[in-house]
């Protein structure tokens, strides 16, 4: 089929393609060459997950205060002095599901609403898309290799169903090759998505 | 709950025939140009030059239209280079530019 045909040069005919095409848009004023970084560092940049990035940094470090999270979270967050109570009190009863080399926790959540936004930051739109609910629920496996993450076999995946009562979010492992960081360093690697479960932490450069 | 246009564009996606290659949860450019026709599929969309939807079916239709005529494990499958060719078609469709001023 004709459409279908590519030449051996392939990439530099696509690259061209596109430049050429950016290059007629700017032309017509539809867009600016500053217009897809503008879009893409939407997708670079999430709101507001820095504090949850901090626990996690922390629970790494300070195995005690790993433990209080697992044990009692909100004592934990207690102690970070984020803003937890105020607009909607979002965040009074949050519940950290640690990942193990054994087990890999996915977090759902059936209403619509609930996220641990101090945390986390506001969700995603997928999030709240019911049949992600349902599927990640039913088949978090087949969920998490959408996500181009594929949990080895041997490990067991936990889903945990946030409600009106307990806002879950998951711990990260720590990634190798971090021996030495600073949690501050260590809290720059913690992504949105590593502490929701649909993505693990990569060490650093990869 | 503020939603915005690229985590619902992206959202309606996931799980479907026409959703992007991700690597641990995001997004995955094999080389800039990719990168830059996603983001200006986006741009154009968020403007109002072509519906999201739209987009979408004609990804969909060209995604199977592919499959129909290769094997699903023929490695000249280029999930970019299609995305490609329909932002091309949806742009002349705009009445933007024609295939000849896209292709010089």
């Amino acid at each position: 089929m004709e459409r279908f045909e590519h030449s051996k040069d392939r990439e530099a005919v696509n690259a061209a393609r596109a430049r050429a095409l950016e290059a007629l848009l700017i032309e017509k004023g539809v867009i600016t060459s500053e217009t897809v970084d503008k879009i893409m560092a939407i997708f670079a940049t999430e709101m507001g997950p820095f504090n949850g990035a901090k626990l996690v940094a922390k629970a790494w470090v300070d195995p005690d205060f790993k433990t209080l999270l697992a044990e009692d979270t909100m004592a934990a967050v207690e102690k970070m002095n984020f803003v937890t109570r105020g607009a909607g009190a979002e965040g009074e009863h949050i519940k950290a599901a640690i990942n193990t080399p054994k087990v890999h926790n996915l977090i759902i959540c059936t209403l619509c609403s609930c996220y641990p936004w101090p945390i986390l930051g506001l969700p995603p739109y997928w999030y709240k898309d019911p049949s992600f609910r349902a599927r990640a629920a039913r088949e978090p496996r087949k969920v998490l290799s959408e996500f181009g993450l594929d949990i080895d076999p041997s490990k067991e995946i936990k889903t945990w169903d946030s409600s009106a009562q307990i806002r879950w979010f998951v711990v990260p492992e720590r990634p190798a090759g971090t021996g030495g960081f600073s949690e501050e360093q260590l809290a720059a690697l913690v992504t949105p998505e590593s502490m929701m479960g649909v993505a693990v932490v990569k060490p650093p450069g990869t | 709950m503020q939603t915005n246009f690229e985590h619902f564009a992206l959202g309606i996606m996931l799980g479907q025939s026409d959703m992007p290659p991700k690597d641990n949860g995001s997004l995955c450019f094999g080389a800039p140009w990719q990168r830059q026709a996603f983001g200006m599929a986006l741009a154009l969309s968020k403007q109002g030059v072509f519906e999201w939807d739209d987009f979408r079916s004609e990804l969909i239709a060209t995604i199977a239209a592919w499959e129909a005529t290769h094997d699903k494990s023929d490695p000249s499958w280029d999930y970019y280079e299609i995305w490609l060719t329909v932002l091309e078609t949806m742009v002349e469709r705009s009445g933007l530019g024609s295939q000849g001023a896209v292709a010089s």
